[in-house]
Order: structure tokens, then C-alpha cells, then sequence
């Protein structure tokens, strides 16, 4: 294969996972506060998330393993797993190393989160929030053409659009959308003594 | 129809059959162990909670992971809001069941035996407890009875374990099956009332028992319960029941996670677990429910999606989100008159619904949904808007 083909295939994965991420995100906020239509009920918004979230990765895989095998990095399979190791962009590539565990921790988690119990899974689901700024920095601090202008712009529409969501959050609070609904089905069957 | 093998016996309206008279007609407690779990599996018997598992298959599973110290839970919870056959056979039979219990925890090595019986039952609870008194002493050590709250979702089996362990009757998610880990960690079979009544006969005569009880419900003119013949045509036993008391518009075969079946195709329908099953069929809890000509399907519909998302425990966004939003356009539809948009979402949401829940409630309600939206599909596409009938 072309060495160009998997340098460009390296930055363009990273720009769309970016991307990817940056929507995971904003609709994993907007379920939380229950915006939803009559045409657009709350469990597509849950149903969407997932499966960008599940794709970011495929991406994000993309991006690690073209980068690694460009002949021209001499990366090493190392730096993608163990952070700071690489000898090119330590820093900054680090970073995305970091982003990258977290992110896989939250999917590996949400698939398995029957077994780990629903206020574990919540617990390691706010790593996102560290996962995404990480993520960010890493392609501002890494990227070859960080500042062209249409990846700039990219990046920046990211950033608004996340922290908008999140500031967004802030105002309205963030309870558990379906904690009501639960505690009252619950307390209808919940026999345990004394009544 | 011929012989009945669970209702045999004094007439079952005269309630709860005493222990001698019981073992007068049947003769002794047969020995539960290996030998009786390769006869059910011969017999090819199985669960008439509703899922309609393997019997003999399921006692093997949980015989594998018991290590000496299994749990059994025989399921009298009857949420099914037109099922009454439990009932019947709490109420008439209770050393049936307490007999397919013993049986079942002797052969999965179980040191435990539950009887799971619905809070609002109360003749069949104390048919039951009545019944208990009667057993011998190692018995009724064994076994105790924990009441069910009188919600749809209480009789799915971890739901049964759940309230045994933590007295909160909520599914929990599977796997792991109460089969491999149930009460207090330990394998747990948990077995519908009936298919136990089943497994105590067959116990005795070595033979498969070749009956079904079923309650016949809606637009006929003697509702009831009634025992008949596996493969018996589901028009005799609408006949038992008195007959369709009008024209009937359509039937709904297995309760409200079954499916809906016009009359012309029904009448003829085999009452047979695996006959049913290769027509895509369920005979799911035996509720055979008869909707008249002169109710409007789709009011129907929408008014059991109503009561099927309001009996979602809400632990999981899509089974409470989903289901209310589906509940929701079924409603506008039968209020509002037909909406192309809201039969489109229909059709797409119950997709991005199904297999999203920790247990099988969500895709129950979705076979329901689409089963019906097959069934009266010319009913939804030009339903007028009308004041809706309570369903």
C-alpha cells in the first residue's frame, strides 16, 4: 500500500472520530435531560448514541492501527497501548493513547453492564468527560495540519457543540430520567419487611 | 373432550382435594432423581408459564450447576391479567404441585423449595398453605410461601428470585439464568405451577401427560378454565367455553405475549405447545382470548399497549421510553383516527426497541404489537377518529 494512503487514512480517521466522539457525547447529554419530540422519542436519542459510539471506535481503530504500520512513523505498537511512550510527540500523543483507554473502558463497560450493576457502569461512564477533552487535545497537539483552517473549524465546531451540551447540563441539573418512573414501579413490588 | 389428567378427580369448584383423598386416587409419592429427569426429557414435556422451554432440558441444566444445594421455586405469581388456570389449580390441587415440587427438588438435589404465589390470589394461597399442614414434617421444612405482588413483571423468573432474595419483585438482568445462579447465588429452577401438576402425574404413570389447561377469555359466553386434550382444536375448546357469544373478529392465542389469529385460521388451530411452535405460534401461558366483531381492534390494541408499557419496572430507557411511545401513537391512532407518520414510527420503533431490555418484557409487548399490526393492518391504516372504548 501507498505510505501517503495510510498517513491520510491516519488523519482522516482521527478528524471523523473526532467528530463521532463529539456527537456520542452531545446526544449522551441530551438523553440525560430528556429531550425528546413527539416524532423523535428519548429512546432513539439512547439508540443513536450507541451505535456512534460503538462506530467512533471502529474509527478510532482505524486510526491507531494505520498510524502504527505507516512505515514512516516507526510509532510501535508500544505507544499505542502504553501512554507517553512514543518517541514522537510524547506529550501529545499520549494524550490520545490516554483518550483512546478511557473510551474503551466506557464501551467495554456499557456492553457488560448487567454484570457490573447500574451505579458502577454511571461511575465509569463520567470518565467520558476526561476521555473527550484528552481526545481533543491530543489532535490539536498532534495533528500535522491542526491549523489548517477546515480542520480548525471542525475542531472548533466540536468544542461548541460539546460545551454547549455541557453548559446546557449545568443549567437544567441532570437527574437520572427514568429514577421517578423506577422508584415508584419499585416501591409497588418492594415486600421486604417491615413494610 | 377425553380423560382429564390434572383436574381427574373430585370437581375442582369444590376447592382444595385433601391429601388422603389425594393419595387414595393416585397412589404414593414416586422417588424424583436422575431416572425422572431423563423421562420428562423423553417426554418432551414442556413449561406452561409461557416460554415454553424444555423441561426436562431445564432440570438437567440446573442439576449441573446445583453442587448439592439447589433452590425451587414453583410459580403460582399468574400475572396474565385473563389467565385463571393457575388459579384453578392452586385452589383444587395443591398436592399436585407440592408433589411436582418435591419431585423437582429431589431430582436437582434442591434443600429449598418456594411456592410463589400471587398476593391477591387468596383461595389459591390458602388452598396452598392449607395443604402445606397436611405434608410431612421434612416437607414443610423445606418449603415456604412467599407472596408475589400482582404486577405483570413479578412472574418472570428472576423477578421470582429477585423478591425471594432482595423482596423487591424486579427482573434483573440475564445471564446469568436463576438457572445457573438464582436465590442466594445457588442454581434455581423456577417452574410454573401447572407444568409441575404435569411432572407429578407423569412421574406416576411414567408415560407423557397428553393435556393443556386452558382459559378461554373475552367475547365468549362461559369463560373459563378448562383441561383439554393436547392437539384438541382451539374451536372445541372455545365450545367448552359456552361458544363465541357474537361474531368474532379475531383470537388472541397465548396471552398478551402471543399472537393475534383471524377466526377462520384459529378455529382449527391444534392446542399442542409444538404443533403451535412450528406455525410460529405460542401457546405461551394458554390464554385463549376471543375479541368480538363489534369492538374495535385497534382500541383494543392500544389500550393493552397502554397497560403492557405501564407494567415496564423502568429500569432500562428503551423498555419504558420505548414502550410508552409506542403505547403513545397506538392511542393517538385509535383517538385521533389513522396518522401515516405515527404507523410508520410504529413499525420503526418497535424495531429499535426489541432486544433492548435486561429481560424479554420489551420484545414481548413488540410481538404483540406487530403481530396485531399484521392481524388488523387494514384496521390501523384507516382507523376513523372516534372517542375510544376503555379497552
Amino acid at each position: 500500500m501507498n505510505n501517503s494512503v495510510l498517513w491520510y487514512t491516519t488523519r482522516g480517521a482521527g478528524a471523523v472520530s473526532l467528530v463521532l466522539l463529539s456527537a456520542v457525547v452531545v446526544l449522551g447529554i441530551l438523553s440525560v435531560l430528556r429531550v425528546q419530540t413527539t416524532g423523535w422519542p428519548r429512546f432513539l436519542t439512547v439508540g443513536l448514541h450507541r451505535n456512534l459510539a460503538l462506530m467512533t471506535l471502529v474509527f478510532l481503530t482505524l486510526h491507531i492501527v494505520t498510524a502504527v504500520v505507516d512505515p514512516f512513523t516507526h510509532l510501535g505498537w508500544l505507544a499505542a497501548v502504553v501512554p507517553f511512550s512514543s518517541y514522537y510527540r510524547t506529550f501529545w500523543l499520549g494524550l490520545g493513547t490516554i483518550a483512546f483507554e478511557l473510551l474503551l473502558a466506557i464501551v467495554l463497560t456499557s456492553l457488560v453492564r448487567g454484570f457490573i450493576g447500574q451505579a458502577a457502569w454511571r461511575l465509569l461512564h463520567w470518565l467520558t468527560y476526561a476521555a473527550w477533552p484528552f481526545a481533543v487535545l491530543h489532535g490539536v497537539g498532534t495533528g500535522t495540519d491542526a491549523w489548517s483552517a477546515w480542520l480548525f473549524t471542525l475542531q472548533a465546531f466540536c468544542v461548541i457543540a460539546v460545551l454547549a451540551a455541557i453548559g446546557y447540563r449545568f443549567m437544567t441539573g441532570s437527574r437520572d430520567p427514568l429514577a421517578d418512573a423506577r422508584s415508584s414501579f419499585q416501591g409497588a413490588v418492594d415486600r421486604r419487611e417491615p413494610r | 373432550m377425553s380423560a382429564p389428567q390434572l383436574l381427574a378427580g373430585p370437581d375442582p369448584s369444590r376447592g382444595s382435594e385433601r391429601r388422603a383423598e389425594h393419595v387414595a386416587r393416585l397412589g404414593p409419592l414416586p422417588k424424583g432423581g436422575h431416572a425422572l429427569i431423563e423421562l420428562l426429557v423423553r417426554t418432551g414435556l414442556t413449561g406452561r408459564g409461557g416460554a415454553g422451554f424444555p423441561v426436562g432440558l431445564k432440570w438437567r441444566a440446573v442439576t449441573t450447576a446445583s453442587h448439592g444445594s439447589a433452590v425451587v421455586i414453583a410459580n403460582g405469581a399468574e400475572g396474565e391479567p385473563h389467565s385463571r388456570k393457575d388459579r384453578l389449580l392452586m385452589t383444587s390441587r395443591p398436592h399436585l404441585i407440592l408433589d411436582g415440587a418435591m419431585l423437582a427438588a429431589a431430582s436437582v438435589h434442591a434443600k429449598q423449595v418456594v411456592l410463589y404465589i400471587g398476593e391477591e390470589h387468596h383461595a389459591a394461597m390458602r388452598s396452598m398453605s392449607g395443604a402445606l399442614t397436611e405434608r410431612t414434617e421434612h416437607e414443610r421444612r423445606m418449603v415456604r410461601i412467599v407472596a408475589a405482588p400482582p404486577r405483570y413483571v413479578a412472574g418472570d423468573s428472576s423477578a421470582t428470585v429477585h423478591l425471594v432474595d432482595a423482596g423487591i419483585a424486579t427482573p434483573t438482568t440475564t445471564p446469568p439464568s436463576p438457572r445457573d445462579r438464582g436465590v442466594g447465588g445457588a442454581a434455581t429452577l423456577v417452574q410454573n405451577v401447572e407444568t409441575l401438576a404435569h411432572v407429578a402425574v407423569i412421574a406416576r404413570t411414567g408415560i407423557a401427560t397428553d393435556t393443556v389447561l386452558i382459559t378461554v377469555a373475552g367475547g365468549v359466553r362461559a369463560p373459563g378454565v378448562f383441561e383439554v386434550n393436547v392437539g384438541t382444536p382451539l374451536g372445541d375448546a372455545v365450545q367448552l367455553a359456552g361458544g363465541a357469544s357474537e361474531p368474532v373478529r379475531a383470537v388472541l392465542v397465548g396471552g398478551y405475549f402471543g399472537q393475534w389469529v383471524e377466526p377462520a385460521e384459529a378455529w382449527s388451530l391444534p392446542l399442542d405447545p409444538h404443533a403451535l411452535r412450528a406455525r410460529g405460534l405460542s401457546l405461551g401461558c394458554g390464554v385463549i382470548g376471543l375479541v368480538p366483531a363489534s369492538h374495535c381492534a385497534v382500541c383494543e390494541v392500544a389500550g393493552i399497549m397502554r397497560y403492557l408499557a405501564s407494567e415496564s419496572s423502568a429500569q432500562c430507557g428503551p423498555c419504558f421510553f420505548g414502550l410508552r411511545a409506542l403505547a403513545d401513537a397506538c392511542t393517538r391512532i385509535a383517538e385521533r383516527g389513522t396518522d401515516p407518520g405515527d404507523l410508520q414510527r410504529l413499525q420503526r420503533w418497535s424495531a429499535e426497541v426489541q432486544g433492548r431490555g435486561a429481560c424479554k418484557h420489551p420484545d414481548g409487548v413488540v410481538m404483540f404489537l406487530q403481530s396485531a399490526m399484521k392481524t388488523f393492518g387494514d384496521d390501523f391504516a384507516h382507523h376513523p377518529a372516534h372517542i375510544r372504548r376503555s379497552a
